[in-house]
């Protein structure tokens, strides 16, 4: 395969776990700025385990999930009774916090004669892990895929169980959740953190993809990109935030023709497009119209 | 040690108010429309480099600048509210899901105006005539800049101008009954729509014009000036409260003041991590904010 396209495959693949903790906590009612501090922690978390405690990759994506998951957690627990502009403020907050910290973070130790690890605003050289052990570009975008696969097999059956029926009531109307019996608070907190998760397991890919992080790549706009991809995906379904990551990467980044004005084509699109779906090209109506179809179909 | 504080208070108050500036418009949107608009600050980016423009093609005076930058800001903001605001706000059956896509629109075009300013002017910094040439005002061992009073002045001056316009106008009149009751402002025979494009371009003029003083200021342009001024504004305004104009102000000097001390006794990086530590454990425990913490700490008075 072509080394361009296979880039821009990884970096779809790489971008949707972000956007799909962003969706995650959409459907739950919140609006969060701040996701990109959970990638940059499982992004530091998996580089620090592999390149400078040689774990092997599956340990090191645990851990940045854990640790993901611990900082959402965190971060969700004064925060999440606020609604709104409230927590995606106090969201933005905390990733910003997380930035300035990876800033101030100096760890460094002598690995193979090299000295490796975070150092500050100078980044994380040398998470090699992938090359060391010989993994073709082409394997590395087959278990960045695959591990996708299985996360959407998880939504998918979220949304047909219970604990999906649960949280998508926590997202429409909390106060009625809470009549009928759902420890809102409780749920909430589960979702940010299986957010955290699933961002932290992206940035561990991620800085295994690149081999370098610096604390710039955590930035607001990363946040707000990934809450927008969610956003014009559509929150009907866990495919939405793949389609709008898709649109953006794969449509407007690599196909160079609008080289240099890709951010007034985009930008431009994105507010036209909300003009005619609010709530994205893949919506809870629209999702629920193409499953009445397919259900037709297979009766028919 | 007592005249670094004396001064570092003065420079938090100066700083506090350019933050101010940027606040009022912004609250003055949200107050209003109960919506944020993330392209505040790249607006003001656009005005400001309009005016960088004119500068380098024509050396024009200072009030030309200003004149330049504030309907430049009133230009881009009126595109803003044409595409992002103004079709949103006919759906008034889905609240919530319109003040989103208000936001994720207006983030969309704050990526378009940076681009279409960072391709009009591609360098990464110009140089933008001060306002006032002179040295800093001497107060015995303190100094003053002279644009940071202007700043000040303009800012205290905004505040009492809106506060007039608010509460003395048939406009403030239409304004105040449409943040009650939407619903009955519209049945009472007020254009809803109009008035929501009035108090836009009334805030974009505000932002125009802190963004004309604050690059006088900074004697320079950059890239950065638009998430600078939409993150400032918008977090002055939620440290002082949501929606309330004299909170804008409150939390803009606090969150000067936050600034000078912690950069004098930390340095830059503790300096923006205790101004978002502050927000975040100020959203957590009182998200109110502190103008309504300083009105309970006061009180029962009357607005």
């Amino acid at each position: 395969m072509d080394e361009y396209v296979l880039g821009v495959l990884t970096n779809i693949g790489l971008f949707s776990f972000l956007a799909l903790s962003a969706y995650l906590l959409l459907v739950t009612g919140e609006l969060s700025f701040g996701q990109q501090a959970f990638f940059g922690v499982g992004a530091y978390a998996a580089g620090i385990g592999t390149a400078m405690w040689g774990l092997p990759l599956p340990v090191a994506m645990l851990l940045a999930m854990a640790l993901g998951a611990v900082a959402a957690w965190l971060v969700g627990l004064p925060t999440l009774r606020l609604r709104g502009l409230y927590f995606a403020m106090a969201t933005l907050a905390a990733a910003e916090m997380f930035r300035i910290l990876f800033e101030l973070f100096h760890y460094q130790r002598t690995v193979d004669g090299e000295l490796v690890g975070p150092d500050g605003t100078q980044g994380f050289r040398g998470i090699r892990w992938v090359l060391e052990h010989g993994i073709e570009q082409e394997a590395f975008l087959a278990l960045v895929w695959t591990l996708l696969l299985l996360i959407l097999a998880a939504f998918a059956w979220l949304e047909r169980s219970r604990l999906g029926a649960m949280v998508r009531m926590v997202g429409e109307d909390p106060e009625l959740a809470g009549v009928l019996g759902v420890n809102v608070a409780r749920v909430k907190l589960a979702v940010a953190a299986a957010a955290g998760a699933l961002a932290g397991l992206g940035g561990a890919l991620y800085a295994h993809h690149n081999t370098y992080v610096e604390p710039r790549n955590f930035d607001i706009m990363l946040g707000v990109h990934s809450l927008a991809y969610a956003l014009i995906g559509g929150l009907g379904t866990a495919l939405g935030p793949l389609l709008g990551v898709a649109l953006d990467i794969g449509l407007l980044e690599s196909t160079r023709v609008f080289q240099g004005y890709r951010m007034i084509v985009f930008g431009g699109l994105v507010a036209i497009f909300l003009l005619f779906r609010p709530r994205g090209l893949l919506d809870e109506a629209t999702v629920a119209g193409i499953a009445r179809a397919l259900a037709r179909r297979g009766a028919g | 040690m007592f005249v670094d504080l004396v001064q570092n208070t003065l420079d938090g108050v100066m700083l506090g108010s350019a933050y101010a500036l940027l606040a009022l418009g912004f609250t003055l949107i949200f107050g209003v429309l109960r919506r944020a608009n993330l392209s505040y600050g790249p607006a003001i980016m656009l005005g400001a480099y309009a005016a960088t423009w004119v500068h380098l093609q024509f050396h024009a005076g200072f009030l030309a600048l200003a004149a330049v930058t504030i309907v430049g800001a009133m230009l881009a903001g009126a595109y803003v509210e044409r595409l992002c605001f103004a079709p949103h706000g006919r759906r008034s059956t889905s609240g919530d899901a319109a003040a989103v896509a208000s936001m994720v629109g207006s983030f969309a075009l704050w990526m378009q105006l940076e681009e279409i300013a960072t391709l009009w002017l591609p360098k990464h910094l110009y140089s933008f005539p001060p306002l006032y040439d002179g040295p800093p005002l001497a107060l015995g061992p303190f100094t003053l800049r002279v644009e940071y009073l202007a700043m000040l002045i303009c800012a205290i001056a905004a505040c009492f101008g809106l506060h007039r316009l608010l509460a003395q106008t048939r406009f403030g009149l239409a304004v105040r009954a449409i943040v009650d009751q939407a619903d009955a402002a519209r049945l009472a025979g007020i254009n809803v729509p109009r008035v929501f494009m009035l108090v836009f371009a009334l805030a974009s003029a505000l932002g125009g014009l802190a963004g004309y003083l604050i690059v006088a200021a900074h004697e320079q342009v950059t890239p950065m000036l638009g998430m600078w001024s939409t993150l400032k504004g918008i977090i002055a305004m939620m440290l002082g409260g949501l929606g309330s104009l004299p909170g804008a102000v409150v939390g803009a000097l606090a969150l000067g003041l936050i600034e000078a001390h912690s950069q004098w006794l930390l340095g830059p990086q503790y300096r923006d991590l205790i101004a978002y530590l502050v927000l975040f454990a100020l959203l957590a425990l009182r998200p109110a904010g502190l103008w309504a913490m300083l009105r309970r700490a006061t009180g029962p008075t009357a607005a």
